[in-house]
């Protein structure tokens, strides 16, 4: 099930929240845990047992982590590694199986002598996200950075919590701990919960679907788009990725606040960064938290020599593509910006704080943008292809369709050019009167609901003109 | 009252969320949808297999969507909103001036491919074969599309496709300039709402037909001319503007044609239905009312003029055709005794099979180019 859809709006949620409030305080984590199964298993049931295996699994590995951890080291580190083997065991199967065997296949003496069968394995969803979380819950507890979970279903909740299940944020075991049993759902917090699905749910349907539809008609327009063309059409992909992305984390974080929770913040305005580093300290945050914590920092991070530095960077932004989807452009666009981070590190970093602030900016947009052609393009071949369109300075500027799509979208692209920005939500900001934010908040959830429904019903539209002509 | 006007979003929301619910379950349910002409999805059925599958679950969201309550008006509101943001384009369709709703330029993939094959079926025949193409409504009405850059190219389409059917020895008709002109003095060729060209833009084809079939075109004042309002086609329909005009859509009869004299016979599979008359009034109660010609779309159609066989006119004429000659065909009907209409997306029978055993005096495709473009059964002209 996905947030913005009809089911999910009108019924899922509906029924959900109606229940989660009628019902006393101490059965509300079971209700959840149904429901949040109910949610996952919602297009293929099968999965469930996925998730509860992975629920009894960590739940059972947390247990005698927290039992051994003082008195016998080395037992307590068996479970650790049995919990990040088992998780690291069913993401490796589910998500990377495919691509490991075509991989070894493709290896002319080897596929002789191994000769594997190629394997289809149905991608269950969310797995990236939720193996990450159960095993940062092990490794918490192993570093005793967080009680452990004797209750099985609050510790259910927290594996399959819908509002993160799909697309994250990826939330630690250690920053909702305590919610987990302690939390307080107050009429504020719910208010600001829906304050945030709104900007959310518009985010997505009203401004990322639209940018995706335009990438989709100047990508497939099979003319020559133009190094023009090529650029907007792939600054459409950049602005359909973070506001997809983006509008996702904050439904969830919407959602979260209704029901108690709050989650952290996964994205704050990348698209204004100043440099490659300030990037990723903006884009998917709670990833790049992970990451360090869990696989930067266990390898020595800044503590060792700047040869060792380097290599561990090139892992973890190997590892960070690779996490993204199973194949190569996503290794090749994860060491992209390992290597663009490195040199940013060692040499550019002072030059670059020097340059005018437009420079700057100019010269991150053009890798992250360049990054987002690595990133769409699983195919090669294409990859060149696109990217060579962009240089090409000799051909046409822009090609017929690029530009009368580009003429259709150019208001929805200057107001996601905006939206980028936290220009609007200052503006909102500067209001000190209490009375007129509440009526804009009030007129803005209103807005975005209808529109958002409008849309989301006209996907459903299919005029059936098999007799058209 | 200030502590209660604080939650004033959440407020708005929950009434959003749970009026669209309620009304969901209160509203009665449509089984059919007239603007999408099609019948909506039922209640999925439900049992262990269909459940574990995700495939319950999947038409229950179907069937949700397609039942979400005024779910024309939220498909409206999107495409005036989408308009309002500066994209005249929805569901396929542009949002014009003075009222015209008009096709984007498909992708026209077959187009080279489905001349080829007239091409080679004319050369296989002694029959004379005359084409006839009627160009894309965008580039006839050019002038009110909402930007200049959209371009339709018929120009340089029609010169190729005039050459390899010259080449091949058929007759290609072609009506560009003749529908340009009429555009440019006023006369509506194309509907706003739909798709088809106008009947008076029929009768124009139908005019330029005349050298090539060898007869006299009739003149206008030959003709009993009714009008009925309240036409609303297929571009309407696609494309949510509920607010455009609808048009008025025109039959002509003709004056030299005897109350009797017309059969027209429809047959589908191995049924056959006959009818007295060329135009079925009661598909004017319809919103969608073209297909008051020759009743729309029919795999197998023939159009018998009696009193012109009386007359010792007994030409035959085969149409290979879409839904574009429905309203051409009729003014034919005054100088062939037997018409054959055949629809090649519906007819699955040998074309060679049905020339030999009807001694036909020509052959006429008739396509509108967005369709030939697309199209994918034509091909079957070939097989025998």
């Amino acid at each position: 099930m996905v947030f913005s859809s009809v089911l999910f709006l009108f019924f899922y949620l509906t029924a959900v929240l109606a229940i989660y409030y009628a019902i006393p305080f101490k059965l509300r984590n079971l209700f959840l845990f149904i429901a949040n199964l109910a949610f996952y298993g919602w297009g293929e049931p099968v999965f469930v047992l996925l998730m509860l295996f992975s629920t009894v699994v960590d739940y059972t590995c947390g247990y005698f982590i927290d039992k051994y951890r003082t008195r016998n080291k080395r037992i307590a580190k068996t479970f650790l590694l049995l919990s990040i083997c088992i998780n690291l065991g069913l993401l490796g199967f589910f998500k990377y199986a495919g691509f490991i065997s075509d991989t070894l296949n493709a290896i002319p003496f080897l596929s002789d002598i191994l000769s594997i069968p190629p394997i289809e394995v149905p991608l269950p969803i969310g797995i990236s996200f939720y193996t990450f979380q159960t095993m940062s819950y092990s490794i918490d507890v192993y570093r005793n950075d967080a009680p452990i979970q004797k209750n099985i279903i609050s510790f259910g909740t927290y594996v399959s919590l819908f509002p993160q299940l799909i697309a994250g944020p990826i939330v630690r075991y250690k920053d909702v701990a305590y919610q987990i049993d302690h939390r307080k759902e107050t009429l504020d917090n719910f208010t600001n919960g829906v304050k945030l699905f709104c900007v959310g749910l518009g985010k997505k349907v009203l401004i990322a679907n639209q940018m995706g539809l335009m990438w989709d008609l100047i990508r497939e327009s099979g003319e020559v788009n133009g190094w023009l063309g090529s650029w907007i059409g792939i600054i459409g992909y950049s602005f359909q990725i973070y506001f997809d992305f983006s509008g996702y984390s904050d439904m969830a974080r919407g959602l979260g606040n209704m029901f108690g929770f709050e989650f952290l913040k996964n994205f704050d305005y990348p698209y204004i960064s100043k440099s490659i580093t300030e990037f990723w300290r903006r884009w998917h945050i709670t990833l790049g938290t992970w990451f360090r914590e869990y696989v930067y920092i266990p390898l020595g991070g800044n503590r060792v020599g700047p040869m060792r530095q380097t290599l561990n960077l090139l892992i973890v932004w190997f590892l960070t593509g690779f996490w993204h989807g199973a194949a190569y452009n996503f290794i090749l666009w994860g060491l992209f910006y390992g290597i663009l981070l490195i040199i940013e590190k060692l040499i550019l970093k002072k030059w670059l704080d020097k340059l005018p602030a437009a420079i700057q900016h100019i010269y991150t947009l053009f890798f992250v943008i360049l990054g987002w052609v690595l990133f769409f393009f699983s195919d090669m071949s294409q990859l060149s292809d696109y990217i060579v369109n962009m240089f090409s300075f000799t051909g046409p500027v822009i090609g017929e369709t690029a530009l009368t799509t580009t003429l259709s979208y150019l208001p929805l692209i200057i107001i996601a050019g905006i939206a980028s920005t936290p220009l609007m939500f200052k503006l909102y900001n500067k209001v000190s009167n209490t009375g007129v934010k509440i009526a804009l908040d009030t007129v803005y959830c209103m807005a975005i609901m209808t529109l958002c429904t409008a849309s989301l019903v006209n996907q459903s539209y299919n005029p059936f003109l098999y007799f058209k002509f | 009252m200030k502590k209660v006007l604080k939650f004033m979003p959440s407020i708005v929301f929950l009434i959003f969320i749970y009026g669209m619910a309620i009304l969901f379950f209160v509203l009665p349910k449509d089984e059919y949808s007239s603007s999408e002409k099609r019948y909506l999805k039922q209640f999925p059925e439900f049992n262990s297999d269909t459940f574990f599958s995700g495939d319950f679950g999947e038409e229950f969201e179907t069937y949700l969507s397609d039942h979400t309550p005024y779910r024309t008006f939220w498909v409206g509101l999107n495409s005036y909103y989408n308009l309002a943001l500066g994209n005249p384009l929805s569901n396929g369709i542009y949002h014009c001036d003075n009222g015209y709703l008009v096709n984007d330029p498909p992708e026209y993939d077959r187009l080279y491919t489905n001349i080829d094959v007239i091409a080679q079926f004319a050369q296989k025949t002694d029959v004379p074969v005359t084409m006839l193409l009627a160009p894309s409504t965008g580039y006839i009405v050019s002038d009110v599309l909402p930007n200049k850059e959209i371009v339709y190219h018929d120009d340089e389409r029609f010169e190729d496709i005039n050459k390899t059917l010259t080449d091949s020895g058929v007759t290609f008709v072609d009506i560009r300039k003749e529908f340009k002109d009429a555009y440019a003095s006023g006369t509506q060729v194309y509907y706003k709402t739909d798709h088809h060209w106008t009947t008076h833009g029929a009768y124009l084809a139908y005019c330029e037909l005349a050298d090539s079939l060898d007869f006299t075109a009739l003149t206008k004042d030959n003709y009993n001319i009714s009008a009925y309002s309240d036409f609303y086609g297929t571009a309407y329909s696609s494309s949510g503007f509920w607010m455009t005009e609808p048009d008025s859509i025109e039959v002509w009869e003709s004056k030299n044609i005897a109350q009797d004299s017309i059969t027209v016979e429809i047959t589908e599979g191995s049924n056959t239905d006959s009818f007295d008359s060329m135009f079925f009034e009661e598909r004017l109660k319809e919103d969608d009312k073209y297909p008051v010609f020759l009743d729309g779309n029919h795999s197998y159609t023939t159009i018998t003029n009696k009193a012109l066989k009386e007359q010792g006119n007994d030409k035959k004429l085969l149409i290979l055709k879409d839904s574009f000659a429905h309203a051409l065909t009729p003014f034919l009907a005054d100088h062939y005794s037997e018409i054959v209409m055949v629809d090649m997306r519906y007819y699955k029978q040998s074309i060679t099979q049905l020339m030999n055993n009807k001694d036909f005096d020509h052959v006429l495709f008739l396509y509108s180019i967005d369709n030939l473009g697309t199209d994918t059964d034509l091909a079957w002209i070939s097989m025998n």
